[in-house]
Order: C-alpha cells, then structure tokens, then sequence
C-alpha cells in the first residue's frame, strides 16, 4: 500500500473481500502496477470513509457476509455515482454475470481464481471511467438547470434555433445561455464543449 | 401383416394341429344355433396373438383355415362355401382387432388400467365381445340364403353361447400357455415364488365353502346360482393375483364342466354356462386388477429409490461445489503471490527463480483446474441454457466411447445441422442422451448405432437407432418391457424440457425418439 500523502490527487483503488489475505494480495498486486490500493474486509467501513476518500475504482467480492456485493454497489452508488466497480467471485454464475455488468454498471466480472491482466485491465478501464465522469460532473456541477438542458442540445450538435424551437425560449436566451456556458467552463467553441462533455481534457 | 419367418411356420404348423383337436374336444358343450359353450381353441387363438402381436393374426387366420379343411370342418363341396370359409376368418381377425385396440388405449397412459396384467384381462374380455358383436355386421354384408335366417331371440342365444365358449376357453387357457411361453422364452424371468401354505389354506377354504353353498342352494331348487362362485372368485382374485385366480378358475370349471356335457337340454345348459362365465371373467378381472396394483406399487417403490439417489447426488454435488469455493479462495491469493514471487526472483540466482517459477506454474494450473470443475459442477446447473444440438450429441458420444470400443461397435452420427438449437440444461439433457446410447450399445453389442438429429416443424427430432439382435426381435413385448432404470431417467429429464421420449420400432431395428421444442433464432 502506497502512502497517500505521497501522491495525493491520484485515484485510489479499493479492493472489497471478505478474505482479508485476499484483499491485501490484490491490493498489493496492483501496487504493483502502479494503482494505490487499500484493501477493506467489511463493505460497511468502506461506505463510512466514502465521503473523505473518493474511490476511482472499487473492486468487490459478490458473496460476503451480512450485506452482498450487489447491495453493496447500490450503496456505493448512492453516495458517489462517478465510481466504477469490478466483480469478482468464486461462485459464478450468468445470472449474476448479466446483473453485474448490466444493473450494476460493472466493468467486469471476475471469477476466482482471479485472471491477472484481465484484472489489471478492468481496473485501468474503470480508472479512466471514473476521471471522465467526476470530470464532467465537475464542469456541468456550475450550470443552471436551463444552462445544462442547452449544453446537452448544443453537444449533440443541435443549432441555436433549434435549441431555442425544442425548449420553448427564444433564440436570444439560447445565445445568453451558451455564452455563459463558454465563460463557466473556459472553453472556446464548440469542438471544446463537445470533447468536455465525454469527459476529455481540454 | 408381418412379415413371416422361417422360424414362424412350426409354430404355424403346431397352432393348426393343436387349433383342429381342441376344436374337436369342444363338440360335448354344443348347442342349437351355437358351436360349444366351453371353446379351448380360443384361448390357444388369443395366447398366440398376445405374444406375437395383433399383426400376426392373419396367418393365425391361414393356419386356422387349413386346420379346418383338414379335419373336414368346412367342406368344399358343400353350398354357402363362402360364409363357412368368411364366418372362420372372422374370429382371427376380431381378436387381432381387440388386442391391437386395448393395446392403443393403453399406450401411453399411467394408470393402473394401462399396466400389463390389467390390460390382458380387459383384452380378454373385449376379443369375445367383438367377435360376437361382429357376427350380425358380417352375415348382413353376406349375400342372404334362407338357411342362414334368424330371428332374434334365435340370434342373441346363439351370440351368447359363442361369447361365453370364447371366453371360457381364454380365461382356463391362454393363461397358461402365456406363462409357459414366458418361460421358456424370450428374457429369462424369474420363478414365481411358491405360495404360502398360509394362503393356499385360505384360498382353498373359500372356494370350498363357496361350492358347498351353490350346491346347497341347488339341491333346495334354486338351480346353479352363480353368486358364492363370484364371491369365491373376487376374494381369491383380489387377494393373491392371477395365478390363484387361474387356480380357482380351473377348479370352478373343473367341477361343472363334466356336468354339463351331460344330458342337459340348450337352454339350461346356455344358462349354466352364463353363470360360470361371469363368475370366470370376475374371478380373472380381480386377479389382474389385483396384480396391476402389486405392479404399480413395485415400480412406485423404484421411482421412490430412484428420488433417494437423486436426492444423495444432488447433496453431493453441493458439497462438491462447497469445497471448490473453498479451495479458489485461498487459491486466488496463492496464485497473485506465486506469479509475484517468479517475477520478482527471475533475475536471482537461477535455483530460487527455477523454484518460483514452479510453484508459479503449479499454482496457475490449479487455478485452471479449480474453473474446469466448477463449470461441470456447479455453473449454471439449475439454469437452462440455449445449447446446439450437435454439440450435446457430440458431448454423449464422447462420454459413451469407452463402452462402444469395449463392445466392438461404433455410433454414426453425421450431418447434424449446426444451427439446430435446443434451451436444456445441458448435464441432464447429455445425461439423457448417454443414458439412450448406452441401452442401445448394451442391446446390440457390437453393432452400428445410428444417431440423427433435424428439426419437424417446431420440434427437435433426436433418434437412437440400433439393430435388434435376432434373439431379442418380438415386437409385441408388454408395454414397459425392457424399461430399465436409465430410460426412466432419460423420459424423466426430456419430459421435464418439455419434450418427449417415445420407441418406435421397426421390424429389425428399434429405436428411441426425443422430441424437444426447437429454438427458433440465431445462437448467441
């Protein structure tokens, strides 16, 4: 485990097991591959930090004592939706493949014993994921409802006019609201807003 | 009609000869507008047909013809040539008719009714029926002559006793010959136990008392009332099954035939003759009901067996899926830090990174083994899953190929389509097939087994073929025959897809049918 005071600002990997050895293996494994990772035994103590410690990724196990690894993600999303989750498990099954990808939003879906670069590419996937969303989520954090219902027209490629037809205002709003989206996210033109809106650096 | 063997015509030869001289010992109990009343040729007629099949008949019909122009039964000279010869074909053919109806109704059915020893009693009683209901239809169909006009009380007499001499002759008859024939071929079948003195005691006492009475009551001028010896009859049936039914039978027979073959004038003699039918068709109808419930029992008591088993495989594959868990786990971390510590001492001395590297690899192909088992014993074992069909065949083939080497034969199984889809749970429906390909190798050792797939209309059609060896080849076995555990097992899985499992056999090959509902659309 790396010392956070050491690199502060990047994101850090929590890896959920109710087998401590396990966890504090995974963690270390991905150490290694230059991802800071703390290992957790108890979903609970991990939702409690949350609002201190923003997680990039959270590696779960699915069967784990009293709370599972699908409660656990709905909790976990609740209270910071810009995460992104792997799933491993030793009992696998498609029923839970499907929910973990397709209802809980996970990357990936890990059988033990645990395939090593498909882990480590989950994770990196997930890493990348995660900076996109807390990316715009910062960015659009700024706008006014109006301000966020004509950015999303504008990205898709939508004309002043047409924006102004779809959401009942006149085009002369639509023109103040853009200019104040330009101002808020410092950006200049369109091709700009566009790559912001997926979450790419500008 | 079936084709004749070789084999067929001393069996042929012997049923005239034996057909001509029970015919000719039956002439004591004849009447006016009837044969006999006490007719043995039937009962030879219907064991016959009962062991061979309803399609035999018509050469029971040829050889019953020539026993009668052999002995001079029929004359050729003589005018109404054609209703003498169309009135001996009649009998033959109705009772094919009846058995390969009764045989229908049952087929398919699960009740008591439709078990063997129920179904031969209401064959019994339904090949004289239809003989005697269809006499009138075919004399109609007949060109009339005046010597053949009847009026009715004339035609219900004689329609009676004609029914009443068949009848009696099956039940004292057929029972017998059947047995013997079922011991001396086909499978070899157990001995009946001997009975217990117990109930010899009891059935004996009852029938005895039974015959006291009837002769009591007839000596009081009540005439021969049949109601102790239906009394007699149903007890002995229902209690201790056919053989003691048949027993009692021939006792009751026995004891009044000799009388009646007296001095009796028609219609007491048609009279006496009613009332030992009806006491022989209850005394035989108790006995079989009697045996289909000791049958059914037997095989709910297997069926029961077969749910313990599967019960105890179930816990086990629990427990065996438990302890793979339980190994992964620990696994997992053995195998990060295995694959940690080959990298890490790759570059030091060559005997600790040999080292690493083992336990590295060791740990890797436990892991690999760990996900195999997993997927054979508890990945989605209760979930259906879309599977193609050739692959499922492929699957069974494999597994059966040790045994197929070890008999010396081999499985065809070519041009299944790949697209051919099936939603199974893919261990039991194989275990389905295995077990169908395994009864097919264990009845034809040594032989080419034809495995064939293809979709009729929804439907998948999987069918198992294989010869019949020579021995084994009848193809009026008694529903159920040969219904070992495996079968039961493979009707139950395909019945639970919610297909079907049928045999439907040819002259030389037998041969299983699955039926499944297909899958329409592309596989994923």
């Amino acid at each position: 485990m790396t010392d956070p005071a050491a690199s502060p600002a990047a994101p850090l990997v929590a890896v959920l097991d109710d087998d401590a050895d396990l966890g504090a293996s995974v963690a270390r494994l991905l150490a290694r591959n230059r991802m800071d990772a703390r290992a957790f035994t108890d979903p609970r103590a991990l939702l409690a930090i949350l609002p201190d410690c923003a997680f990039g990724c959270v590696i779960s196990d699915i069967q784990m004592g009293e709370m599972d690894g699908f409660a656990f993600a709905d909790a976990l999303r609740a209270r910071d939706p810009a995460v992104s989750l792997v799933f491993m498990t030793a009992w696998p099954t498609t029923a839970h493949a499907v929910d973990a990808v397709r209802r809980h939003g996970g990357i990936d879906y890990l059988e033990k014993p645990i395939d090593e670069p498909r882990l480590i590419a989950a994770v990196a996937e997930g890493l990348g994921w995660s900076a996109r969303e807390r990316r715009i989520a910062a960015m659009t954090a700024a706008f006014t409802r109006r301000e966020r219902d004509v950015f999303d027209l504008l990205v898709r490629g939508h004309s002043n006019k047409e924006i102004a037809e779809r959401l009942a205002i006149s085009a002369r709003t639509v023109e103040d609201h853009r200019a104040a989206i330009v101002t808020k996210t410092r950006t200049n033109g369109l091709a700009q807003l566009i790559a912001l809106s997926r979450g790419e650096a500008v | 009609m079936i084709d004749l063997r070789a084999s067929d015509l001393p069996l042929l030869v012997l049923y005239a000869l034996a057909f001509a001289l029970l015919h000719w010992t039956a002439s004591p109990w004849s009447g006016a507008g009837f044969f006999s009343l006490w007719y043995p040729p039937a009962g030879l007629r219907f064991a016959v047909l009962w062991s061979r099949g309803a399609r035999f008949a018509p050469w029971l019909v040829l050889a019953e013809l020539a026993a009668d122009f052999s002995a001079g039964v029929i004359d050729i000279g003589a005018p109404g040539l054609l209703q003498a010869v169309i009135g001996a074909m009649r009998p033959g053919l109705t009772y094919g008719l009846a058995l390969a109806v009764t045989r229908g109704i049952a087929r398919g059915k699960d009740d008591t009714f439709s078990l063997p020893p129920m179904m031969m009693g209401l064959a019994a009683v339904a090949a004289p029926a239809l003989n005697a209901l269809l006499v009138a239809p075919i004399d109609a169909l007949l060109p009339a002559d005046a010597g053949r006009y009847r009026i009715g009380v004339d035609i219900a007499i004689s329609l009676t006793g004609l029914a009443v001499g068949d009848l009696l002759g099956i039940l004292v008859l057929a029972p017998p010959l059947l047995w013997i024939a079922a011991l001396t071929g086909g499978p070899r079948q157990a001995l009946p136990r001997p009975p217990a003195r117990r109930a010899v005691l009891e059935d004996a006492l009852v029938l005895s008392g039974c015959l006291l009475l009837t002769i009591a009551l007839w000596r009081a001028g009540l005439g021969a009332q049949p109601a102790p010896g239906l009394l007699a009859g149903a007890w002995i049936g229902l209690r201790h099954g056919r053989i003691a039914a048949w027993l009692a039978i021939v006792a009751q027979v026995l004891a009044f035939l000799p009388y009646s073959s007296g001095q009796l004038d028609d219609a007491t003699r048609l009279e006496l003759h009613l009332g030992i039918a009806a006491v022989v068709l209850v005394t035989w109808l108790a006995g079989s009901f009697s045996d289909a419930q000791k049958t059914a029992r037997i095989m709910l008591e297997r069926r029961n067996r077969l749910l313990f088993q599967a019960e105890r495989l179930k816990t086990l594959r629990a427990m065996s899926v438990a302890v793979i868990h339980e190994i992964s786990q620990p696994l997992s971390t053995l195998a990060i830090e295995a694959g940690h510590l080959a990298r890490a001492t790759e570059h030091l001395d060559a005997d600790i990174a040999e080292s690493a590297a083992l336990v590295d690899r060791k740990a890797r192909d436990l892991s690999d083994l760990v996900r195999r088992l997993r997927r054979f014993g508890g990945r989605d074992v209760d979930e259906p899953s879309l599977l193609p069909v050739s692959m499922l065949l492929q699957t069974a083939c494999q597994i059966v190929a040790a045994e197929l080497r070890a008999s010396g034969g081999r499985i065809d199984c070519l041009g299944i389509a790949p697209d051919l889809a099936v939603q199974a749970q893919e261990i039991e429906l194989t275990q389905a097939l295995v077990n169908l390909l395994r009864n097919a190798v264990a009845a034809s050792p040594g032989e080419t087994i034809a495995l064939r797939a293809g979709a009729v209309a929804d439907e998948v059609r999987i069918e198992v073929t294989n010869p019949l060896v020579a021995a084994r080849k009848t193809d009026a076995q008694p529903l159920g025959a040969g219904m070992g555990i495996g079968l039961v097992i493979a009707r139950t899985i395909v019945e639970a897809h919610g297909g079907t499992l049928v045999r439907q056999d040819d002259v030389d090959t037998a041969r299983f049918v699955l039926s499944l509902p297909l899958v329409a659309g592309p596989l994923p």
